[in-house]
């Protein structure tokens, strides 16, 4: 079990310790304990998609089939969380000829769907008091 | 349509529980496993579909009866679905059942026989939980986890191929799983190409007379489009991997070849709504067939027919002649039946004796590009096999479980049949013994076709013993040589392949 403070703190110093909460995204089924757990905090549907920043991201390297994130001081509101596990170290998720992931993947309240999940999928209120939430690796 | 539509229908039912009370799809689990239960006590040859428990069986010694032939030794596999519960939950679909694969070993000195079950990563994630995880081909699975791709949803159930001296378990969506020959542990899933990773490889590859194989994947099950057409040499390693495209989706279980040519015939459905695959799959009996007609020296292409409806799983022998293709195909009539065949069984109720299930040849004109089904005696059978060195524009005489009474829902007799002149030859095991697919096994030295023995099993619950049965391909009438019987049983399977030593 690994826990690691994220950067994105900083981003949001201005909000100010009163409007601050911690998020804590535990991640399960980690398959394999190679390569780089790579996880991303978005929060906004464009965030989701690729077209604005994400709001914290980390990366670590998974020692056993658990792992823990902690992104310190986030203003509360809506979040969404997605995780890759680059199982190779090669910097992306592999897939197969018609793009099928071959590495292990999940999202924020875990969608049944065979497609990425949609912002409204995926996201999650953070509260004043933190949250946490659990990422179940497929 | 069709992007990951095969992956997001194994999702969807999941999905769809999100809204539907998980408790009332639970205890329908349930109830199947204590319909079956009650149905198992009263019938006793439903143990054909009884669970398996065990991990692995055997190896263990079988008592033989009558002499066994001369020459004839290797090794029989089989593979079949096995493990059908969990937790008190029974999968409602024949289909579903994890793969267990068998080795008969048989010779002049004995038969022994041994099996494992695959271990698929869905098979050993769900021992490990004690449940079922992940969703079915066949059955809504309550709470099902999302999975990674085609591969976690892989149950390795359906066959058996002996590839260059390997030997896999194939199942139609997703990779084979090779396994070793002789300890039958699973060594895991064949990637051929770093990029065909996942790619389905069905689960009934033909030997073409070079010894090379030929085999196809239905990639648009998988979200993307057409087919990928395998061809493998001899010795395993990949030849090709050709992706052909087709204009319209349709569901295939197996294929045929001539010498020149490879026979794909892509049957009509609609999808309902909620449901796993084969729960929202229905045949389109009012739309025609599909068939494409591959060049094996230009497999990216294809010439197409249309032709009536029909629901075939099986096809036997192919052959050309006068500018026509032959393609033997088992026929079945109720659509319905046929996407989930046994259900009244897996439920543990009595089951309607089988009536759907016959040859019909599928005529292809290549001159005026017009196909139509041929009729012949409306044997019931299934699972046919023929000898593959009968020359490629002559019929081949085929071997198949057939039914003879309706006393028990299951074929209890093996044939062989001439369609052209519809001779047959018929041996019943008796009323209350379940027949499986008979392999062919060409006599050593012999060179024309039809020479040699069928090896094929039996479930004698009755007397608490699964078994199997050498005849003479020549004289089935005149009833096995020998047979070789456990002192135990377990489910039936799908389909085997020989292994000569």
């Amino acid at each position: 079990m690994i826990t690691r403070t994220a950067f994105a703190a900083v981003l949001f110093a201005a909000a100010g310790a009163a409007a601050a909460a911690d998020l804590t995204v535990e991640v399960a089924d980690i398959r394999v304990q190679s390569g780089q757990l790579k996880l991303a905090v978005v929060d906004s549907a464009d965030g989701w998609d690729g077209k604005a920043k994400a709001v914290a991201g980390e990366a670590l390297t998974p020692t056993g089939a658990t792992a823990t994130f902690r992104f310190k001081d986030l203003p509360p509101g809506t979040y969404a969380v997605q995780v890759m596990h680059d199982e190779n170290g090669n910097g992306k998720l592999d897939t197969n000829f018609v793009g099928m992931p071959t590495e292990g993947y999940g999202f924020s309240n875990n969608p049944r769907v065979m497609r990425k999940p949609t912002w409204d999928e995926a996201r999650f209120e953070l509260g004043a008091y933190g949250t946490t939430v659990a990422v179940q690796l497929r | 349509m069709n992007r990951r539509r095969f992956l997001r229908d194994l999702l969807s039912g999941a999905a769809a529980l999100a809204c539907t009370p998980a408790l009332l799809r639970a205890a329908t689990g349930n109830d199947v496993a204590t319909g079956f239960a009650t149905g198992l006590r009263r019938h006793p040859w439903m143990a054909g579909w009884k669970n398996m428990d065990a991990e692995s069986l055997g190896p263990t010694a079988a008592t033989l009866r009558g002499r066994w032939p001369k020459g004839l030794a290797g090794t029989l596999y089989r593979n079949g679905p096995a493990r059908f519960e969990r937790d008190g939950f029974r999968y409602s679909h024949w289909f579903d059942g994890d793969g267990m694969v068998h080795a008969w070993r048989v010779g002049e000195r004995g038969v022994s026989h041994r099996a494992r079950m695959v271990a698929t990563p869905k098979y050993t994630r769900e021992q490990a939980a004690g449940r079922f995880l992940y969703p079915a081909v066949g059955t809504t699975v309550p709470d099902a986890r999302a999975i990674r791709n085609n591969d976690d949803a892989n149950v390795a159930n359906t066959s058996v191929a002996v590839i260059g001296g390997r030997l896999f378990a194939l199942w139609e969506g997703g990779s084979a799983f090779e396994l070793e020959p002789d300890s039958l542990v699973t060594r895991g899933p064949t990637t051929w190409r770093e990029d065909l990773a996942l790619a389905p490889f069905s689960a009934h590859p033909l030997r073409d007379r070079d010894g090379s194989w030929w085999n196809f994947g239905s990639i648009s099950l998988l979200g993307g489009a057409g087919l990928l057409v395998w061809h493998l040499g001899a010795d395993g390693r990949l030849l090709g991997a050709t992706q052909l495209a087709t204009e319209q989706h349709g569901y295939l279980h197996s294929f045929a070849m001539t010498d020149r040519h490879l026979v794909f015939m892509l049957m009509p459905f609609r999808f309902s709504e909620a449901g796993a695959f084969f729960e929202r799959m229905h045949f389109a009996p009012d739309l025609p067939c599909r068939v494409a007609v591959v060049p094996k020296s230009a497999p990216d292409t294809a010439r197409w027919f249309d032709v009536d409806f029909a629901a075939v799983y099986h096809f036997g022998d192919a052959f050309e002649r006068d500018g026509e293709i032959h393609v033997r195909a088992v026929r079945h009539t109720d659509p319905a039946g046929a996407s989930s065949p046994m259900a009244a069984t897996m439920r543990g109720e009595r089951e309607p004796a089988p009536t759907s299930g016959q040859l019909r040849t599928l005529r292809l004109d290549l001159r005026s590009g017009r196909a139509r089904w041929q009729t012949h005696a409306d044997h019931v059978m299934e699972f046919p096999l023929f000898d593959p060195r009968t020359p490629g524009d002559r019929p081949a005489r085929l071997y198949a479980p057939t039914a003879v009474t309706p006393d028990v829902p299951y074929f209890n007799a093996v044939m062989s049949f001439d369609p052209e002149r519809d001779r047959r030859q018929l041996h019943r095991y008796g009323d209350r013994v379940l027949a499986e697919e008979h392999v062919f096994v060409p006599r050593p030295g012999s060179r024309k076709p039809g020479q040699g023995w069928l090896v094929g099993t039996l479930l004698d619950a009755d007397r608490g013993r699964s078994g199997l049965a050498v005849l003479d391909a020549e004289h089935v009438d005149d009833g096995p040589l020998a047979e070789a019987w456990l002192p135990y049983t377990f489910p039936l399977g799908f389909h085997g392949a020989f292994a000569g030593v």
